[in-house]
């Protein structure tokens, strides 16, 4: 009998191998971490930063994997619902919330090439270099990073799943995050009515975990104590995705919503 | 009915939607306004009407893919929304078009991830896709990408998914829309071909001759009900007082089909409409000879062709559901 693990594990290859012949996707992944990169190397150079590389790298590896968790939970669920493929995968003896998070696995995995982009494009060609102070922190910071990423993402792909208005609701809620979450300047600078929700929102909480590692800890209450809101964070998330997903399982079928027509 | 593996009882099931854009109405669809009907183990049970009628929401009800709205439908004996878990493993559907494969993935890709998902042991997956390929007659191809594939081959793959957990029971929604006529005849070949395996086939069709040719039993939906339910032999039957007056004109009106429709011994009038002509079929009691009456009221048309033949199962449905083919 085939596993969860083996389930999860076809799927992000399934994905990751759709995923790459996509124009599009390509160009998030490939094209637009140079530029991002570029962009951020422009405006973090003057900051009087010693270490604004890691800054450039981190930023741009976070904006570009924050676009492939939007496409992932969204696009997908979009893309699916126009192959008529939704409601085939649907209508398997396999949990969906199970096909759904193999999806985001092979995404967010992809996702993660943009760091070394990133890295290779500033050190080769704009000459940068950068340090990390603390490889493990930043290493435990990196993992659940990424596990909280793909949490807030199977956040999404159950709504998305419900809704046929996905790629509205993506675009609508990708760049906010780029700035609620302080992912290229302080939250501190922004509204104070915005703060409430860059602090529900787990990229506020994982940039912060990155940036103490990459600086180096000097002591460690802070990082245990972001640690453990990101932790929570991130439970609270696949609560509420797991809930989201027995409450669309039945809304999908009353609605009507896996397919196009 | 004791061996049923579907049985379906005063089935309704209702679309919600909106209308308007400032001032949003909520507006109620009804597809399916109360069926029954049972099909039992190793039959082959059509579902034919128009446009509209209700046949692919049932389908998707009784795939577990939609909920009804009241009434019940249950399969091997499980309910359809509550118990799907208990159904999804012996059950597969196909519809009809180019969607529900990836199009980016050979075919082979695509049949190895779909028997994943129906969690098929490696030993009997790889065995099972070669014959399904070998089935329907993609062997060399299945290496190759999907987005490369002829219409007709998509098609062919969608059977090879349909069949990746070995189904009991097979749901095919018009599913041999758009294929070639040698396409069309291997695909009904691959039917008989599951069938003499005992699998359980509902399927849905525009082709009458296509229903004739392989259904147990036929129910003729119209408006989300039931009309007629019979084998293809019965439903015939009913119409074997019936003869058909089929006539090619050059542009018909409306006016002129009224007329018709007042000739003595006409029972039905459906107009099929070609690109430069028209295909008038006119359903009449054989005991009545209506050619020249009806030749009269046309007398200002160009009329190419007339013929007078026996009733076909095509003209009992027309019967039933009435209007334009």
């Amino acid at each position: 009998m085939i596993t969860v693990l083996e389930t999860i594990y076809s799927t992000a290859k399934l994905q990751m191998k759709e995923a790459v012949t996509r124009p599009t996707f390509r160009f998030c992944l490939l094209i637009q971490p140079i530029i991002y990169s570029l962009i951020t190397y422009k405006m973090f150079i003057n900051s009087g930063h010693d270490n604004f590389v890691a800054y450039t790298v981190l930023g741009t590896g976070i904006l570009t994997l924050w676009s492939c968790i939007c496409f992932s939970s969204a696009g997908d669920i979009e893309r699916e619902r126009y192959m008529g493929t939704l409601q085939v995968i649907y209508n398997t003896p396999t949990n969906f919330k199970v096909i759904i998070l193999g999806k985001i696995l092979g995404n967010t995995m992809l996702g993660l090439l943009p760091f070394f982009i990133s890295f290779a494009f500033v050190r080769l060609f704009l000459g940068g270099d950068m340090y990390i102070k603390d490889p493990m922190a930043f290493g435990i910071s990196m993992i659940i990073t990424i596990a909280s990423f793909m949490g807030i993402s199977m956040l999404f792909a159950a709504v998305f799943t419900l809704s046929r208005s996905s790629r509205i609701l993506m675009n609508c809620i990708e760049y906010p995050v780029f700035i609620l979450c302080g992912i290229l300047f302080p939250i501190e600078i922004l509204p104070k009515w915005t703060i409430p929700l860059s602090y529900i929102l787990s990229p506020t909480w994982a940039v912060k975990l990155l940036r103490l590692s990459v600086e180096g800890l000097e002591g460690n209450d802070i990082f245990c104590k972001y640690f453990g809101i990101l932790t929570t964070i991130t439970i609270i998330y696949f609560i509420l995705s797991n809930i989201l997903f027995k409450i669309i399982d039945n809304k999908t079928r009353i609605k009507a919503t896996l397919g196009v027509v | 009915m004791k061996d049923s593996v579907i049985c379906v009882e005063n089935l309704y099931r209702d679309y919600e939607t909106t209308k308007g854009w400032l001032n949003k109405k909520k507006v109620i669809v009804k597809a399916l306004a109360g069926i029954s009907f049972e099909v039992k183990k190793g039959e082959i049970f059509g579902l034919l009407g128009p446009n509209g009628a209700g046949k692919t929401t049932t389908i998707k009800i009784l795939s577990t893919l939609l909920a009804p709205t009241s009434g019940e439908s249950r399969v091997l004996g499980y309910k359809t929304f509550g118990e799907e878990n208990m159904i999804r493993q012996h059950i597969n559907f196909i519809f009809g078009g180019e969607l529900g494969v990836y199009r980016r993935l050979s075919g082979r890709d695509n049949l190895v991830y779909f028997s994943n998902l129906y969690k098929i042991r490696k030993n009997i997956r790889d065995k099972r896709i070669d014959e399904l390929l070998e089935l329907v007659g993609l062997s060399e191809k299945g290496d190759l990408k999907v987005e490369t594939y002829s219409k007709g081959m998509i098609q062919r793959l969608q059977i090879a998914r349909g069949l990746i957990n070995d189904p009991e029971i097979i749901y095919l929604d018009e599913p041999t829309i758009g294929l070639d006529p040698i396409g069309a005849r291997e695909l009904r070949d691959i039917i008989k071909e599951l069938s003499l395996r005992r699998k359980t086939i509902l399927l849905t069709t525009h082709y009458m001759h296509e229903a004739d040719e392989l259904c147990d039993r036929i129910a003729i939906i119209n408006k989300g009900k039931i009309v007629a339910l019979d084998t293809p032999v019965n439903l015939k039957k009913q119409n074997r007082i019936t003869s058909v007056l089929e006539i090619n004109v050059l542009g018909i009106y409306d006016k002129e089909l009224e007329e018709i429709k007042k000739i003595e011994g006409v029972e039905t009038v459906a107009v099929k409409k070609n690109d430069q002509w028209q295909l008038i079929l006119i359903q009449f009691k054989n005991t009545h000879n209506i050619t020249q009456n009806v030749l009269n009221v046309l007398k200002n048309n160009t009329v190419i062709s007339v013929n007078e033949r026996g009733a076909l199962l095509e003209d009992a449905y027309v019967r039933l559901v009435g209007g334009s083919i």
